[in-house]
């Protein structure tokens, strides 16, 4: 891993609002088509750093390269699949999953077919025509992916994405995220709450300590691919979920007890 | 359970009618003080075949149109500037605001004095009715546009202008559409009420000159047409609404 040029590489990253410093020093390097989850407490500034990464908002100090690029403003060579859908409700599922192509200036008809296809990928196939309003909360999410991919980013940045699906649809859409990342590995930054639903997705565990964000432990999860649910009722499974609630206890200790979680 | 409301209304209705027919016949009696459904009906289609009607319906839909259409267009322009530029904002908004809330339909007599009998003082009232809450629509329409919807479309690295077409706009027209719908009824009030101050014909000239002839079926008739229009114009948006904005359904 050493060897090749990292895709995704964050040195010195810190970034303050006002005299608040939200993150301290972070640095990284991500290979191509490693899938990288992020935990940590609240206020750790995890969604900071996605955000960051994706040029939603500016660093402070430090910097974030994207195979040696510079990254200044968001573009289309990185997806951002949000935590709440955000899909437009006057358009259908494949015209809000063709947003990014035309916002780039490439709704051509080869995006529309590959988006069609990624559709298909998402588990929408026959819902091509339908509005959000037409559909549950995990099939928005699935669009909110596509829409995501629909511009074939080299990075997809994931917040939280489906912390506001019910246990069982989010435990679905897991199975349905290592699936559809296994079609093209695809480098992936995950943000999550949950630690099982990080250990489960990634090859590597970011930990994120607070006050400041920062980086405190990376875990590396050496569990077998495919991976399917029944994998999270294994011994070693339940050790990487313990090893990293441990690095974090205090913490979340720490942020319900003097601020209400 | 939508059949059964149907059922209920249109009982409501008959018998309402009934009632007033009964009332006026049997109570009142004396007709200048309430006509029956039946004369009204009766004073519509004499007044219908006479021609007389036409020509005042003529009159008082070109003065609600003109000023309807001047009113949303330049409300929509106005609106749109507003959201756009904090500082015309902060101009306007006082006047729009104040404007609003004044009921503008006393200055009937000033513009009448302005611009005389004729149809364009008629066309200034409804203007400074219908305007307002189309700017006010228009402006808080565009405002309230979702934040994560625009960091949505900024992720992909979308211009200002793209933010604004492919966002903005169309978020903001249920608001848009529910100002115009809002102005119609207003429009309607400014046009019969600038006509009750002084004009040569119309729907409110109509009403003025039976009441001052004691012709209570040819009041009513007027006020019937009127009500009619403003059903059949309010029912037409939403029909339109319905289609334009679907997403707002429910």
């Amino acid at each position: 891993m050493a060897a090749v040029a990292p895709k995704l590489s964050v040195s010195g990253l810190s970034k303050s609002f006002a005299t608040l410093e939200v993150l301290s020093k972070i640095g990284i390097d991500i290979a191509d088509g490693e899938f990288i989850s992020i935990v940590g407490p609240s206020g750790c500034g995890k969604t900071t750093f996605l955000r960051i990464v994706a040029g939603l908002e500016q660093a402070s100090a430090g910097e974030v390269r994207i195979d040696g690029n510079l990254v200044k403003q968001p573009g289309i060579d990185r997806g951002f699949v949000f935590q709440s859908d955000n899909l437009l409700p006057w358009r259908t599922v494949l015209n809000n999953a063709l947003i990014g192509p035309e916002v780039a200036g490439a709704a051509t008809p080869q995006a529309k077919s590959r988006t069609l296809d990624l559709l298909k990928l998402v588990g929408l196939a026959g819902f091509e025509h339908y509005f959000p309003r037409q559909l549950s909360g995990g099939m928005r999410q699935r669009v909110n992916l596509a829409r995501a991919l629909a511009v074939d980013p080299k990075i997809l940045l994931m917040d939280e994405p489906f912390a506001s699906l019910d246990a069982q649809t989010r435990e679905i859409m897991q199975t349905e995220l290592i699936r559809i990342w296994e079609q093209g590995r695809k480098t992936v930054l995950f943000v999550t709450h949950q630690i099982d639903e990080a250990v489960f997705l990634s090859d590597r565990v970011l930990v994120f300590a607070r006050r400041p964000g920062r980086l405190r432990e990376i875990v590396d999860i050496d569990l077998p691919r495919p991976r399917a649910l029944g994998l999270k009722r294994t011994p070693e499974f339940v050790r990487y979920v313990d090893h990293i609630w441990s690095l974090i206890e205090e913490d979340v200790r720490q942020s319900v007890l003097h601020e209400g979680g | 359970m939508k059949q059964q409301g149907w059922g209920v209304s249109t009982l409501s209705i008959a018998g309402g009618l009934l009632l007033w027919e009964g009332a006026s016949r049997l109570a009142v009696e004396n007709s200048l003080f309430l006509a029956a459904p039946s004369q009204i009906a009766l004073a519509i289609v004499n007044l219908a075949v006479s021609g007389q009607l036409a020509r005042h319906v003529e009159i008082s839909a070109a003065e609600f149109a003109l000023g309807y259409v001047l009113a949303s267009v330049s409300g929509i322009a106005i609106g749109l500037i507003m959201a756009e530029s904090e500082r015309a904002k902060g101009i306007l908004q006082p006047w729009v605001s104040g404007l609003y809330a004044t009921p503008t339909i006393a200055l009937a007599p000033l513009f009448l004095l302005w611009l005389g009998i004729g149809i364009w003082s008629k066309v200034l009232v409804v203007i400074t009715l219908v305007l307002f809450p189309v700017v006010i629509n228009t402006e808080a329409g565009l405002r309230t546009t979702s934040e994560r919807l625009i960091e949505m479309l900024r992720s992909f690295g979308a211009t200002r202008r793209q933010i604004f077409v492919k966002i903005s706009l169309p978020s903001a027209a249920p608001f848009v559409l529910a100002g115009l719908k809002l102005g119609i009824g207003r429009g309607l009030i400014g046009v019969v009420v600038a006509e009750l101050f002084g004009s040569r014909a119309g729907l409110g000239q109509l009403i003025s000159q039976s009441a001052d002839s004691f012709n209570m079926p040819n009041l009513f008739a007027a006020v019937v047409v009127l009500a009619t229009a403003g059903i059949a114009m309010t029912a037409g948006f939403s029909w339109i609404e319905k289609r334009l904005v679907p997403w707002t359904r429910d």
